[in-house]
């Protein structure tokens, strides 16, 4: 079970994102749609992002962290 | 590189009282503009209540250059380019925007809206990391606000803004003080239009006082305006030399004079009651005053003109074509107004009002009368013989003289000689 919250896109991303309940605990399910990846996020994480100082997301929005980087490449 | 404005006789080409013809049509003035004004000195770019939450974002300009104006987490307002760094790409495209990061759609390249590089798509083809800490987006060097109106300069160094604006801060505090709450917001959209002309042409015309009574006279008569009789042979207003190019139609004499207030609006008090009460409750007695003096005309060098009620901002792309950005004034916390102040707006400059169209037909025919051989010259001579000083020792004139195209290229002739 899903429930939508709703659809965010910018110039850069478009996802959808629903709390999802089929696990032990509701969690956030976020699904980029330009490729259909889904990701989860529980309320743990979600608080962490809430307390986020600026610029704690740079390291993850680096293309190169995981998404576009070699196979054999060290992280 | 040899410089542009070094290579022409500015001393031949402007006079006290008549410029050239070449100053509107040679595409090496026109560079040599963009390297002495528009890359040198204080220009408009944008509006603080246009990126009002963290992480916000609008696409600016200076002349023809990309600019992105963002407020990051901590609310500092950044001037970014808007190239990326890797292949000149625009990285942003969307109008306005809320997001910390910035990712070119060429190749993945990612900035944070501070400017720097976060990073790029397979880096191990970089060998490394190293250039992130080199390649973050390119910036105006200079940021600085006024009644939160934010402008940018490319020189590193020189007068601060409040150097430059001298006088003509005045404008913005007349400004503001009309809003209850001291506060204009830009936040009623923009239209933008494109017309085949130099931008002198519509910089000259801002506070131009004797065009309105010919180029406006349908719009005065269908809405049956005062506004023409504000500029005729009897009006008791003046233009003024405001210093550093600034200018200014000081309609204030006339309007103390008809002492109506919002008689400068085409309304009265009984129409807008709650704004008259908010702005009673913040100037007291000095409230009908206020009322009564309206709103400023000025010109502010070189792009931004405050037309009372609706901002102008020019923007060059060319030596024969310019954008002017136009939108209504909102204050902030008065819908009333505001309203009223939309509707004119929209009425006046919006696609099928009269005002602006009327002005974008005069600028188009300039532009290609400036291209006959002879006479070379143009004439700002008006007035000359009735020139005076006033009170605070600025140059006026009459309110259809020509004191501010004078002011204009004394100020203009000054920077490209510099």
């Amino acid at each position: 079970m899903a429930d939508e919250v709703g659809e965010l896109s910018s110039e850069f991303a478009s996802v959808r994102v629903r709390i999802d309940t089929d696990g032990n605990g509701p969690r956030l399910r976020v699904e980029d749609l330009r490729t259909g990846h889904v990701g989860f996020l529980d309320p743990l994480e979600l608080e962490t992002l809430a307390w986020l100082p600026e610029g704690g997301l740079h390291k993850l929005l680096d293309p190169s962290l995981h998404r576009w980087r070699a196979e054999d490449q060290e992280r | 590189m040899t410089s542009a404005a070094a290579t022409i006789p500015w001393d031949e080409l402007i006079e006290h009282d008549r410029v050239h013809g070449s100053l509107y049509t040679d595409p090496d003035v026109y560079a040599a503009e963009l390297e002495r004004i528009w890359y040198r000195t204080w220009v408009y770019v944008g509006h603080v209540s246009e990126v009002p939450e963290p992480n916000d974002y609008v696409l600016k300009s200076i002349g023809p250059q990309p600019v992105i104006m963002s407020r990051d987490k901590q609310g500092e307002i950044h001037l970014l380019l808007n190239r990326c760094t890797h292949r000149a790409n625009l990285v942003c495209d969307a109008p306005k925007g809320n997001s910390s990061a910035f990712r070119c759609p060429y190749h993945g390249w990612t900035f944070s809206n501070t400017g720097k590089l976060l990073g790029y798509p397979f880096n191990s083809g970089y060998a490394g990391t190293a250039l992130k800490s080199e390649l973050g987006l390119g910036r105006v060097p200079r940021v600085a606000s006024y009644q939160g109106f934010v402008f940018g300069s490319f020189a590193e160094d020189g007068p601060t803004l409040e150097e430059h604006l001298g006088a003509a801060t005045d404008a913005f505090d007349r400004l503001v003080r009309l809003s209850p709450t001291g506060e204009v917001e830009l936040t009623a959209g923009w239209l933008q239009h494109k017309c085949k002309a130099n931008w002198k042409m519509l910089l000259e015309n801002e506070t131009d006082g004797y065009h309105p009574q010919f180029v406006h006279s349908s719009i005065f008569s269908v809405a049956a305006s005062g506004i023409g009789d504000l500029y005729g042979e009897k009006s008791t207003a003046v233009c003024r030399d405001l210093g550093n190019g600034h200018t200014e139609n000081d309609l204030r004499p006339e309007f103390r004079r008809l002492d109506q207030p919002l008689g400068w609006f085409g309304t009265d008090p009984a129409k807008v009651p709650d704004y008259v009460d908010q702005l009673t409750a913040v100037h007291g007695e000095r409230t009908r005053e206020i009322l009564v003096d309206g709103s400023p005309h000025v010109m502010v060098f070189p792009n931004l003109f405050i037309a009372e009620i609706q901002l102008f901002v020019i923007q060059p792309t060319a030596v024969d074509e310019t954008v002017q950005h136009v939108t209504a004034v909102q204050y902030r916390g008065a819908p009333d107004m505001n309203r009223r102040m939309l509707q004119q707006t929209i009425g006046s400059v919006g696609p099928a009002g009269f005002l602006l169209a009327d002005d974008s037909e005069m600028y188009e025919r300039n532009q290609r009368g400036v291209q006959a051989r002879n006479p070379e010259w143009l004439q700002i001579k008006r007035g000359t013989h009735r020139e005076r000083q006033d009170e605070n020792g600025f140059t006026v004139g009459d309110a259809t003289d020509e004191v501010p195209q004078r002011a204009i290229w004394k100020h203009y002739r000054s920077l490209m000689e510099a």
